[in-house]
């Protein structure tokens, strides 16, 4: 018998679905796993993808794609290219991989749960492709981070970070929680697939593509771009159910969306924006982060709420000036809190670096440049010691990034002001005026204390520095530090130092 | 990080003094702190223990009195935790007392 063509069959297998007889269709697509909230049952029977793919498709491309990016990690495996690169781009893979790695496998499970509890047949079958991207990107980022463990035991995090009390990981945990596991399907696809992977993963995959192969980083480049062509697929679950979602209820695709595109915003600038604006070396970085946001982040998402009928988010102005601000003073606490993280951040702030970043962020030098020359006037003066934390920085209650934003006043000053909240006989504190809100509203799904709040609650043991570091996992071999203290350091050496820094000058 | 176990200085009071964990800005510092003070503890002791972790490390240091500023008031240097009615958790910033420009 001859193979039915194509078109045949597919428009039929896609959206496979049927009555259920034995059980009502509550006890199959419960509430709470599946949320169909204000949305008529019958009204999923419209949800369509726009992008329509078979399985012996999807196979056939996939296997080509892992052959490809397995290709070049093998010809590259025996090359020197590793030993060649900047410390400071070694540093973004390494914060790429354990950020990453098992984010990729918490996407796994969202992925799953879309696939069983989804509304409609065709978006069922679209999330068992998801899934099978998510496993994929779990194991090519995993493996591909484990090849340097040999070489750099930091690399060793690349499947440990997402598994420890780190503070880093806590808020990554904290993010994914409630984007991917703890939510309901609509909100997912809303969340996973609508804001996070049609904008956000642009900004770490394609952004970063450009500023590895920038730097030599051939492999990492194959590895993230071949990942991000799987995004393009399974990221349009999002749009069909926001369309159907809009019509019914508007308020609340509303606040999934906001909400999701500030926590994201929020993780990205830590994660993406230290990459692009520091660790890349100066004379490979094609945009700065601010730049990319602005052309790949910002116009596409008005662009796209405005289509499905949504406003600018309430937050706007706030995460709009945050563009300025935000991944620089992350940058800034990561260097600083440098023994709590699993790479070496690289200050970058030579005279070079300075002059870059004033150009590309005019507030730069005001907001930055007198706390980076007072640390530099401490190394300079042989006290490193000085530079080195002593205490805790207070996390957010919402992002659990440290609470590091200054905005200024009307008469110009620039302070890092409190965004308190008293609620349930205690006081919590926030970074900003949205993570507050976002706090407020969604406070029922809080589930993840701060590592203040344990440090603070006595969970963490003895409650000293070296307790925090044992807490987190830290060891001395993996313990961050600046690679190269002269290399940001030297254009400064011999002007005259004031307070400890002169005090310490033989 | 510093082998420094985080306690501040107890000063004096009538009853033993109890830990007070702030969260403590000092002046243009570029991120919020954990600071532990104790109800004992004098404003002027308070802003000598948030200032020990920034001061001279990321803010330059000026010759000027530091005064603790709590809910939109600056309190007087010898007034204590417990006076002051700060309690743990709660925010307070330190700053220089400049004068200001005749």
């Amino acid at each position: 018998m001859a193979l039915l063509k194509r078109e045949e069959w597919q428009g039929f297998v896609r959206d496979v679905d049927w009555s259920y007889s034995y059980v009502d269709d509550e006890a199959v697509y419960p509430e709470w796993h599946s949320g169909t909230g204000k949305v008529p049952r019958e009204a999923w029977l419209a949800w369509e993808e726009s992008y329509k793919v078979s399985y012996p498709e999807y196979v056939a491309t996939q296997r080509e794609k892992e052959a490809a990016a397995y290709a070049v990690k093998a010809a590259l495996q025996r090359s020197s290219v590793w030993e060649g690169l900047d410390e400071g781009w070694k540093s973004a893979t390494k914060m790429h991989f354990g950020g990453v790695s098992l984010s990729e496998y918490a996407a796994v499970l969202a992925e799953l749960k879309m696939a069983r509890f989804g509304l409609n047949g065709a978006w069922r079958n679209m999330a068992v492709f998801g899934q099978l991207d998510e496993l994929r990107h779990t194991s090519i980022t995993t493996f591909f981070g484990h090849e340097f463990i040999s070489r750099d035991p930091q690399y060793d995090w690349t499947q440990k970070a997402f598994q420890t009390n780190d503070w880093v990981a806590i808020s990554l945990r904290n993010l994914f929680d409630a984007m991917m596991s703890s939510a309901n399907v609509v909100d997912i696809a809303l969340q996973l697939p609508l804001v996070f992977e049609t904008g956000f993963t642009n900004l770490q995959f394609v952004a970063l593509a450009a500023d590895a192969l920038a730097s030599g980083d051939v492999n990492f480049a194959n590895m993230i771009s071949s990942i991000q062509t799987d995004e393009a697929r399974h990221s349009q679950q999002g749009g069909p159910t926001l369309e159907i979602l809009v019509e019914y209820d508007p308020v609340r695709a509303q606040w999934v969306v906001d909400k999701t595109f500030w926590a994201s915003a929020r993780a990205l600038a830590a994660l993406t924006g230290t990459s692009m604006d520091y660790y890349t070396p100066l004379e490979h970085r094609k945009q700065s982060y601010r730049e990319f946001m602005e052309e790949w982040i910002i116009d596409q998402f008005v662009r796209t709420v405005e289509q499905y009928g949504l406003r600018k988010p309430w937050y706007w102005d706030e995460f709009l000036q945050g563009l300025d601000i935000w991944h620089h003073a992350l940058h800034m606490g990561l260097w600083v809190w440098r023994p709590t993280i699993w790479w070496r951040p690289m200050a970058a702030v030579s005279r070079d670096e300075r002059a870059w970043l004033a150009g590309k962020y005019p507030n730069w030098e005001k907001v930055f440049g007198d706390k980076w020359d007072v640390i530099i006037d401490n190394v300079n003066a042989g006290n490193v010691q000085a530079t080195l934390p002593e205490t805790l920085p207070w996390l957010c209650s919402t992002c659990h990034l440290p609470c590091c934003n200054a905005t200024q006043s009307r008469g110009g000053t620039w302070r890092v002001r409190d965004f308190p909240l008293s609620y349930d006989g205690r006081t919590y504190h926030f970074c900003t005026k949205a993570c507050r809100q976002i706090f407020w509203k969604d406070r029922a799904n809080v589930n993840h204390l701060t590592l203040v709040d344990r440090f603070l609650a006595g969970q963490i043991q003895p409650m000293d520095v070296g307790g925090i570091l044992g807490y987190m996992g830290l060891t001395p071999d993996v313990m961050g530090d600046d690679p190269d203290y002269q290399a940001w350091t030297r254009d400064y050496a011999g002007r005259p130092a004031e307070g400890i820094a002169a005090a310490a000058q033989p | 990080m510093n082998d420094t176990v985080m306690t501040a200085g107890t000063g004096t009071g009538d009853g033993p003094p109890e830990l007070v964990p702030l969260n403590a800005i000092f002046a243009t510092d570029f991120v919020r702190i954990l600071v532990p003070v104790t109800t004992a503890n004098t404003m002027r002791e308070v802003a000598a223990a948030v200032a020990h972790h920034v001061e001279g490390k990321r803010v330059r240091a000026l010759p000027y009195e530091k005064v603790v500023i709590y809910r939109g008031e600056r309190l007087p240097a010898e007034m204590t935790v417990a006076a002051a009615g700060i309690k743990p958790l709660d925010h307070i910033a330190v700053e220089y007392d400049i004068p200001e420009r005749s």
